[in-house]
C-alpha cells in the first residue's frame, strides 16, 4: 500500500511554441485506486502521460511519480522500475519474436511473473514463436498487455489500452484492471471509451487543450451534476440562473435546460420563484458530462 | 539485455556486410592471383595494397549503416516509448549501442582481412601478419571517425533514409576537399590514412615506419567527440 499520492503535479507545463500542449496542470492521482484520464484528441493526455515518464521534459512546473522527481534520471529510473506502462501505440521492437520480447521485457524487472506471464500468453494465445512484426493489430495490443500484466507494478499507466481489441479483449481488459485494482495496484488509464470509465473508474480526470477541467470522484460526479429542464408560463431572462455551478443554459421558446455541476437545489428553489409550470431533475451520465464540460471549455 | 537487443537490430545489417566484403575481397584476391604472373612476392603486397582500398571503401559503406539506428529511428519506427519506459537511463542504451556499432566495425576489419591472409595462402603466397594488423589498426582508427559521424547524424537527423544519404554525402564531400586541398591531405584526408597511402613504400610494396600512433589517436578522439556529443543530443531529445 502506499500512502499520499501516486502522482502529483503542480502547474505543469509544456509548450511547443506558443501551443501549450499542457497548461498549468494541478493533479494528483490518489494510491490505490483506478483514475481514469479523460479528454479529446490532442487534449493533452499522452503529453501529460510522456513528461511524467520523462520522455519530454517540462517547460515549467514540476511533478512526482510514486514520489521520484520528474527529470531526476536517477529517481526517475528507480521510479519507471515501479511503474508498469502501456503506449498508445502499444510499440513492440518488431524484430524479435513473442517469446524474445517476454524475455527482453522481463529481464528489467524484479517484480517479473513468469507465472502470470505464461498464463496470459495461453488466455491471449499468443504464438510464442511469431515474429512481432507479423501479428495482427489485436496480438499486438495483448502483448504490450501482457508485458504490463505479468508484473506486480505499483503503479499502471495505460494510454488507450482498449484500442485495437475486439469486445471479449476488452472485457478481458476491464476486468483486468479492476482485479490489479482490487490488489492494491494503482492504475492511471487514458481514454476516449466513456463507457469502458463508467464502468470502472473510481476517479476521473478531464482534461481540455492542456487543462484540467474536472478532477473529481465518479461517485462524486454523478451525485453533482445534474441537467434540469423547467417549462416557465413566460420565459424569464437567463441572468436570472446565472450562480455558481450552473455550466450552461439553453432557451427554446417556454423551456430552459440547465446543466449544472452544483446548486441544483438552489436552480430548482429560483425556478419555483420565477413560476415555473414543470420542473424536471435528471441525473448526467458521464458522456454528457464529458460532452458539456468540453463544450464548455 | 540491451547488448542482446542492440545485437538483433544490427545482426541484419552485420552478417549481410560481412558476408559480401569477405566474398568481394576473396573474390578479388583469388582473381587476381590467376590474373599476376607469379613471379615475386612484391606483387602480393601490391595487391593487398590495392585490395586493401577495396575493403576501406566496404567498410565505410558498412559502418555508416551500422551507426545509423538508435532512439531517433525507434522513434520513427514507433518503439522509442518502450525502450524508453525500461529502468535504464539514456546514456546507457545509447552507450550500448554504440559500443556494439564499434565491436562489429572491428570484426568487419579483422575477418575480411583473415580471408585476404587465408586466400592469399590458399594461392601459395605469404603476407607478413604484422602488414596485416598495419592495415586493421589504420583501417579501425580512421575509420571509426565515419561511424561516429553516423551515430551522431542518426541522432540529429530523423528518417531512415535521409541520415545515411546526408552520411555518405559528407564522406564523399569530406573527402573530395581533404584530397584537393594540398595543406590539408596529409593531416585530414581519412581515405589516405586508412588506406596506407601515407606509409606505403613503393620500392618493397609494403607499410613501413612505425605505425602513427599520433593521427590514429587523434581520429580516435575526432571520432569520440562526435559519439559524446551524439549522447548529449540524444539526452536533450524528446520523444
Amino acid at each position: 500500500m502506499i500512502d499520499g499520492p501516486v502522482i502529483q503535479t503542480r502547474s505543469l507545463t509544456k509548450s511547443y511554441g506558443r501551443l501549450d500542449a499542457v497548461r498549468d496542470l494541478d493533479l494528483s492521482v490518489g494510491a490505490n485506486r483506478i483514475t481514469a484520464f479523460l479528454g479529446r484528441n490532442g487534449a493533452g493526455k499522452s503529453t501529460t502521460i510522456k513528461l511524467l515518464l520523462g520522455m519530454i521534459h517540462a517547460t515549467s512546473g514540476d511533478a512526482s511519480v510514486l514520489g521520484a522527481r520528474i527529470g531526476e534520471s536517477k529517481e526517475s529510473r528507480e521510479m519507471l522500475r515501479r511503474v508498469a506502462y502501456v503506449a498508445e501505440n502499444k510499440p513492440l521492437y518488431p524484430y524479435m519474436t513473442v517469446a524474445q520480447m517476454i524475455r527482453f521485457v522481463s529481464s528489467f524487472y524484479p517484480d517479473w511473473r513468469p507465472d502470470a506471464a505464461e498464463r496470459l500468453m495461453k488466455e491471449y494465445e499468443l504464438p510464442a514463436d511469431r515474429k512481432v512484426k507479423s501479428l495482427s493489430k489485436g496480438m499486438r495490443t495483448k502483448l504490450a498487455l501482457l508485458l504490463a500484466f505479468a508484473r506486480r507494478p505499483d503503479l499502471l499507466i495505460l494510454d488507450e489500452p482498449s484500442e485495437g481489441l475486439d469486445p471479449v479483449g476488452i472485457e478481458h481488459l476491464l476486468q483486468h484492471l479492476v482485479a490489479q485494482s482490487a490488489d492494491g495496484i494503482s492504475v492511471f488509464f487514458s481514454s476516449h471509451q466513456i463507457a469502458e470509465v463508467e464502468r470502472i473508474a473510481d476517479h476521473v480526470c478531464i482534461l481540455d487543450k492542456g487543462r484540467l477541467l474536472v478532477d473529481a470522484s465518479l461517485d462524486d460526479l454523478r451525485e453533482s451534476y445534474r441537467r434540469i429542464d423547467l417549462v416557465f408560463p413566460s420565459i424569464p431572462l437567463e441572468h436570472e440562473f446565472r450562480m455558481a455551478g450552473v455550466e450552461r443554459i439553453e432557451t427554446s421558446g417556454r423551456q430552459i435546460r440547465i446543466f449544472s455541476s452544483r446548486n441544483s437545489r438552489t436552480v430548482v428553489q429560483r425556478a419555483y420563484e420565477l413560476n415555473a409550470v414543470s420542473v424536471e431533475v435528471t441525473p448526467v451520465a458521464l458522456r454528457d458530462i464529458f460532452l458539456e464540460t468540453v463544450r464548455e471549455n | 539485455m540491451l547488448w542482446y537487443k542492440a545485437w538483433l537490430e544490427t545482426r541484419g545489417r552485420f552478417l549481410v556486410s560481412l558476408c559480401a566484403i569477405s566474398i568481394i575481397i576473396a573474390f578479388f584476391v583469388h582473381h587476381a592471383e590467376h590474373v599476376i604472373t607469379p613471379e615475386p612476392k612484391r606483387e602480393t603486397y601490391f595487391l593487398l595494397f590495392f585490395v586493401h582500398h577495396y575493403l576501406a571503401g566496404l567498410w565505410i559503406l558498412s559502418v555508416v549503416l551500422l551507426g545509423m539506428g538508435g532512439l531517433l529511428r525507434e522513434r520513427a519506427i514507433g518503439t522509442s516509448s518502450l525502450t524508453l519506459a525500461l529502468p535504464v537511463s539514456r546514456t546507457r542504451v545509447v552507450g550500448v549501442q554504440i559500443a556494439l556499432g564499434i565491436l562489429e566495425a572491428i570484426l568487419l576489419a579483422v575477418l575480411p582481412w583473415s580471408v585476404i591472409l587465408f586466400t592469399t595462402d590458399l594461392a601459395g603466397r605469404t603476407f607478413p601478419a604484422s602488414q596485416a594488423v598495419f592495415y586493421i589498426l589504420l583501417l579501425i582508427s580512421g575509420g571509426l571517425v565515419y561511424f561516429a559521424l553516423a551515430v551522431l547524424i542518426s541522432s540529429l537527423i530523423e528518417g531512415e533514409y535521409t541520415a545515411p544519404a546526408v552520411v555518405y554525402g559528407l564522406v564523399v564531400l569530406s573527402g573530395i576537399i581533404f584530397s584537393s586541398v594540398d595543406s590539408l591531405r596529409p593531416y585530414a584526408d581519412l581515405w589516405r590514412f586508412m588506406g596506407g597511402d601515407n606509409y606505403f613504400n613503393h620500392v618493397t610494396y609494403l607499410l613501413s615506419g612505425p605505425f602513427p600512433w599520433f593521427g590514429a589517436l587523434t581520429a580516435l578522439v575526432v571520432a569520440a567527440l562526435m559519439l559524446l556529443a551524439s549522447v548529449a543530443v540524444i539526452q536533450k531529445r524528446e520523444f
